[in-house]
């Protein structure tokens, strides 16, 4: 079996040693539980000269729950929340998210974390070395174009996190920890619309913590998986939505979607559908929405086509379904 | 950078020298010459190195050794106490939940997980801890009614 | 001594029956122990890592290899190139046009060009990293209709329009039967290339010996004899000087029914080495390796009266057969004759074309040749009947032929069933009382398929037997099978010791089995075309008939009585119509106090009159038995994702006797399961000749969540040719499905999709489909 290329494994025990250890080591790369990461490493897609494991340090594991919010530490395994009774209880569909996630040996180490920060996918850049040169590289590592867009500027390459969208619509913040301390802000304000640098995150930050409002009473939170087999594959398209009625009409909406774009995204314009009544018109309406925002490009083997009807379809279903729940 | 890493495997404490980099099939296959943890693809898709970490399911190709210092890992070698096949592999055996036998020993061991924290699952919960497990020989049929004969009493 | 000559108990009086249990594999402990060890497993920690050199490229022309700088690394112990190598090889003698290592051009991307053996895997990338190699490249040609073109590049100079075979042939009166008919119709199908994947990776061993110049190869094989074969062509060596051993093997479905080019590379390498070599395969290289179902046009036209009944058949097939011959002349002549042999077919006309491209070499895949049109076939049966408002059960039945039968192309079919097996799956399925009144996006199929048991010509006409099998018997008293034949899976090594045990009237637990060790084992064509139960088979059965000969003798000679009067009960032998007896043990005794050890003897050679006609291809098609099987398969399908659910699938299969009922219906579920990935979800994918989906993220093998529970009857049927009534039960039921499934969806959808896979985005862009011509027609219907 190939082996990996040879790296320094460093474990830091807390937040502010690991911070230094990146600090010191620009090189390094952040790892937690790896399943993304190894994987990619395999292909050889990076040759980071460290790895900084999350995995020891203190209070990544936690999961705590108060009257306003959930808060998890990074390290959290995707087993957990689908698993955990708190989960279950007051973030079900976070939970059923979780449980979309590869195959449970990838759950059981998999982090959300890890899962917020996962790379972005492409058939051109998820290749071994053999295949990328004979290929002439891509855009998002050792190359100059976008084999997806040749004429464009920028890599397409798709978010693939089933997470990141359920959280997006709970309006969850994440804490990022970096040389100059942690700092807050919404999830959304993790991503950017580009797939060789989809985070924003800067050299020497990692997310050390995410935290999900409980949504109001009432609101109804559900994510739709579009894949073909019913396990491993990573989301052709996913669309996350919560829906609040008030007195049979909608009262609030977000719609996110994770496979279509570079990063995940919340929809915007659903802010109209307020007032509302929930029929077929309104799920045309929000089908539109999604249509018109979701850009899937030729980064899977299955037709960006296909992934952007799925998504409408997925997503007109779900605001009809969430609505008769309520 | 090599490390000396302390484990438990199958039950016997282990200590080596390891690298860094050593991933944990190779360990495993390798510095420990247990080869009933298969390697079926090029990582992460298949699930036939899937090894228990202190009793959860894992893939041992995307795992650093040294990060199961001081873990109890089990490879399939591990589950025959004293000769004595467990439970599923008496079943896997007797059922037909093998044939070629290559996926079996991550099946197995996917299936063990399961089997610990849940004595009598359902079909579907079958399914669900099996669903990072390719075989290409039994369609699962026989794979499942392994499992469920492995919980008769 | 009686202990240490007798290790089971005397007092058995009542033979061992062990055909027809549901016995667990005789291989299986080590299976679930993790014990078995397969190719990759094999204790070579003084082997050298074997490495190969992709071609980047799909097509070009290698104009300068350097490996000077490769060869001059510290720890590199062999450098070798097509110039290492110049004899071609192929399963066939006609067709050999592959070479381990590419010669003067590359025909598709990833073929190997060097490799290179090292003391550990670092320093042989490395030194992979050192050859320098100049293309010039060429077109690249990865679809039929490319290669096809008059002014294509010829990828092997002497196959003009890069044609590697053109069938064409015709069986009774097509114009006729044409005009005979009430409906003719015509409709083209169009089929992705699937591939076996097989989960253990492709790897092989080599130990080459320099002091007595000898070499083994561990390998990954189904054909053990084959590559035995091949590698001492390869390496000009006297194939004594070789041996090949097959150790545990992780699952064939023909992905390695031939001699594969990393075998040939890593004895090249040992040799160039002056020892052992390891050459272990990645998922993304076996997938290369391929030889799996082509990518397939297909053109069929039937004709057929109102009562169902098939009046002729014409049928033109195109399959994109990849850069090298391996088995294609058979696969393309398999499409063709296998037409004749499921339904009374009065005349057919057929072309075939298999063309070579720029893609891995197909190869033969479970079902060999027949899948894809038997998809075809069956689906514009059932389009045609609904034409006549028939029933998908009774157009199959209005053409079912009655046993023993010769069709049109000169086959003959001793035992079919599939009359019960139909039966069966109408009833299992409430087909009748369900089928047309499901609700919306729910449908119904059925279809049926068959496969031979083991072709009657072997690949390689030597004169010899077709199957032998040996029987070991020594002082202490258990008996060893020695077989060519090559169990990856299947099980044929439990098969061989039930019919050997059943005639020796003992337990499995006197038998030990070995299989495919050139130094110990007979030889064997090896494991395809599903002729080991058939054909290995009967060969145990000789041998262990022989073997009781032997053993009946000795105890007539102990007992002091004439053979004919001593009866075999397994662990004791009577004199008929006494209580005296002798145990086993003794007799064994008696036996080798004369001869020594014992070694039985059987063999098997399908009789001249099953060996099939004398027209050009005529070697394709006969069989001494031919398996069959119905199914019907139930789905539901998301209109919204054009996601399909296979709901259940029924499976009734003609098998003859099930010797392991255990084990068919284990083949039978797992051969309709990858029936029914082929009809969902798998397909491989070329761009510019580069592989889109060689691995298991993309080349999507259905998981356990979406796999539908699978029913199976083993209808009740005896063959006369077959050991103890048997034929063939791993391969006949794949084809059902695809077409089965097919015709469940479009009634669940209402339109019918003209080939596979029935991927969510080919069914919803077909549901859109019908729903634009449904607007059309009502916004016409309005106008009007």
């Amino acid at each position: 079996m190939a082996r990996l290329q040879e790296f320094v494994l460093r474990r830091p025990e807390s937040i502010e040693e690991a911070v230094g250890q990146l600090a010191a080591e620009p090189e390094a790369r952040v790892i937690s539980g790896g399943t993304a990461l190894i994987a990619n490493l395999r292909l050889g897609l990076g040759s980071p000269a460290a790895l900084i494991s999350l995995e020891r340090v203190s209070g990544m594991d936690r999961i705590e729950v108060s009257a306003k919010e959930m808060r998890f530490g990074a390290g959290v395994t995707v087993a957990r929340l689908a698993t955990d009774d708190a989960v279950r209880a007051k973030l079900p569909a976070l939970a059923a998210a979780a449980l979309t996630v590869a195959g449970p040996s990838h759950r059981s180490v998999a982090t959300i974390g890890g899962n917020l920060c996962l790379d972005t996918r492409c058939v051109y850049y998820n290749q071994n070395e053999t295949w990328r040169s004979s290929n002439g590289y891509c855009l998002k590592y050792r190359g100059d174009i976008c084999h997806v867009a040749p004429q464009g500027k920028r890599c397409h390459a798709a978010y693939s996190g089933d997470l990141a969208p359920v959280l997006l619509v709970l309006q969850a913040g994440i804490a990022v920890a970096g040389a100059a301390g942690v700092r807050r802000m919404p999830l959304a304000g993790l991503y950017q619309e580009d797939g060789a640098h989809h985070l924003t995150l800067a050299q020497g930050e990692f997310v050390s913590e995410v935290s999900v409002p409980l949504p109001a009473a009432g609101m109804r939170v559900a994510y739709r998986k579009a894949r073909v087999r019913g396990a491993i594959d990573f989301p052709l398209a996913g669309v996350a939505m919560a829906l609040r009625m008030s007195e049979g009409r909608v009262a609030e909406l977000h719609v996110a979607l994770t496979g279509t774009n570079s990063q995940p995204m919340l929809l915007t314009g659903t802010e109209e559908c307020r007032g509302a009544s929930v029929d077929e018109a309104l799920a045309d309406k929000v089908g539109k929405l999604v249509q018109r925002q979701a850009s899937p490009q030729r980064t899977t083997v299955t037709t960006s086509n296909y992934r952007r009807q799925v998504a409408t379809a997925y997503a007109r279903r779900l605001i009809l379904e969430l609505a008769a729940a309520n | 950078m090599k490390r000396l890493v302390s484990l438990w495997l199958n039950g016997k404490r282990r200590e080596d020298a390891v690298a860094d980099n050593l991933l944990l099939i190779d360990y495993v296959r390798e510095t420990a010459a247990l080869t009933g943890t298969k390697c079926g693809c090029d990582g992460g898709e298949c699930g036939a190195c899937t090894v228990l970490i202190d009793g959860e399911p894992r893939l041992a190709c995307m795992t650093l050794t040294a990060t199961c210092d001081g873990k109890r890992v089990e490879t399939i070698e591990g589950l025959a106490v004293g000769g004595t096949l467990s439970s599923l592999q008496q079943a896997f055996h007797e059922k037909l939940g093998t044939q070629c036998g290559f996926c079996t020993p991550g099946m197995i061991m996917a299936a063990e997980a399961l089997l610990r924290r849940n004595a009598s699952p359902s079909e579907e919960t079958i399914r669900e801890a099996l669903s990072g497990n390719l075989c290409r020989c039994t369609g699962y049929v026989k794979i499942i009614e392994s499992v469920k004969a492995a919980c008769e009493p | 001594m009686s202990e240490i000559l007798s290790p089971k108990p005397m007092g058995a009086t009542i033979a061992a029956h062990p055909v027809g249990r549901r016995q667990p594999l005789i291989d299986g402990i080590e299976k679930v122990t993790g014990r078995a060890r397969y190719t990759a497993d094999l204790a070579a920690t003084q082997a050298l890592t074997g490495v190969i050199l992709p071609s980047p490229h799909a097509h070009a022309e290698i104009v300068s290899i350097d490996v000077s700088r490769a060869r001059a690394l510290p720890g590199v112990r062999a450098v070798i190139t097509g110039d290492d190598c110049d004899v071609p090889f192929g399963i066939l003698p006609i067709a050999r046009n592959e070479y381990p290592l590419a010669r003067g051009k590359v025909l598709y991307w990833g073929e190997a060009v060097a490799a290179v053996a090292a003391d550990d895997e670092q320093t042989a990338l490395a030194a992979l990293a050192l050859i320098e190699v100049e293309y010039r490249l060429l077109p690249v040609y990865t679809h039929a209709a490319e290669a096809r073109a008059p002014d294509a590049v010829l990828l092997h100079a002497n196959k003009p329009g890069n044609m590697e075979r053109e069938v064409s042939n015709s069986f009774g009166d097509v114009d006729a039967g044409f005009a005979a008919a009430d409906l003719v119709r015509e409709e083209s199908f169009h089929y992705a290339e699937v591939a076996h994947g097989q989960i253990e990776p492709d790897c092989a061993v080599a130990e080459f010996e320099p002091s007595s110049g000898r070499l083994t190869v561990q390998s990954v094989s189904q054909v053990p004899y084959y590559v035995h074969l091949t590698i001492s062509e390869c390496l000009k060596m006297d194939p004594a000087d070789v041996r090949v051993i097959k150790p545990f093997v992780g699952g064939g479905f023909g992905h390695r029914t031939e001699t594969l080019p990393f075998e040939v590379t890593a004895a090249l390498l040992a040799r160039a080495a002056r020892g052992a070599v390891k050459l272990q395969l990645s998922r993304a290289e076996t997938f290369t390796i391929h030889r799996a179902r082509p990518e397939t046009d297909i053109r069929l036209k039937i004709g057929m009266k109102k009562s169902g009944e098939i009046t002729a058949v014409e049928a033109e097939v195109v399959q994109r057969g990849g850069a090298s011959a391996g088995y294609g002349i058979i696969t393309i002549l398999y499409a063709g004759a296998l037409l004749h042999t499921l339904y009374r077919m009065p005349a057919v006309r057929y072309r075939g074309f298999r063309v070579y491209t720029n893609t891995p070499p197909c190869g033969p895949m479970r079902g060999h040749g027949g899948v894809d049109m038997r998809h075809a076939f069956e689906s514009l049966m059932d389009m045609m009947a609904a034409t006549f408002g028939l029933d998908a059960f009774a157009v199959r039945r209005a053409n079912l032929f009655v046993a023993p039968y010769q069709t049109m192309n000169e086959l003959k079919v001793s035992t079919c069933e599939l009359a019960a097996c139909l039966d069966w799956v109408e009833e299992a399925s409430g087909w009748r009382s369900r089928k047309g009144k499901l609700p919306r996006g729910r449908g119904l199929g059925v279809a049926c398929s068959h496969f031979i048991s083991g072709a009657a010509k072997p690949v390689h006409w030597t004169g010899e037997p077709h199957a032998t099998v040996n029987l070991r018997l020594d002082f202490d008293g258990s008996i060893t099978l020695l077989t060519g034949a090559a169990d990856i899976g299947q099980g044929s090594s439990t098969l061989l010791a039930q019919i050997a045990a059943e005639v020796l009237g003992l337990e499995l637990s006197r038998f030990r089995v070995i299989a495919g060790d050139s130094a110990l084992t007979p030889k064997d064509n090896g494991s395809y075309s599903s002729r080991v139960s058939l054909m290995v088979g009967n060969a145990a059965l000789a041998a262990a008939e022989e073997l009781k000969r032997q053993l009946v003798a000795a105890a007539a000679k102990r007992l002091e009585v004439g053979v004919e009067e001593v009866e075999c009960l397994g662990e004791a032998y009577l004199v008929t119509g006494t209580d005296r007896m002798a145990s086993y043990r003794d007799v064994v005794k008696s036996a080798l106090e004369v001869t020594g050890p014992l070694t039985a003897r059987g063999t098997y050679t399908v009789p001249l009159e099953l060996q099939g006609g004398k027209y050009r291809g005529a070697g394709v098609g006969p069989s001494p038995a031919y398996s069959y099987a119905a199914s019907v398969v139930e789905v539901s399908v998301d209109e919204d994702t054009g996601e399909i659910k296979v709901e259940k699938m029924w499976v009734a299969q003609d098998c003859g006797v099930a010797i392991n009922p255990l084990s068919v219906e284990g083949q039978v579920q797992g051969s309709v399961w990858m029936g029914m990935g082929q009809a969902l979800c798998e397909e491989t994918e070329f761009m510019d000749g580069r592989p889109m989906r060689g691995n298991l993220l993309d080349y999507r093998v259905p998981t356990i969540v979406e796999s539908p529970p699978i029913e199976v009857k083993i209808i009740k049927a005896y063959e006369p040719n077959g050991p103890m009534g048997a034929k063939e039960a791993s391969e006949s039921s794949l084809g059902s499905i695809p077409p089965a499934l097919a015709a469940a969806v479009a009634e669940a959808i209402g339109v019918r999709l003209p080939g596979l896979p029935l991927s969510p985005d080919r069914v919803l862009a077909a549901i859109q489909a019908r729903r634009r011509d449904e607007r059309l027609k009502s916004a016409l219907g309005g106008a009007s």
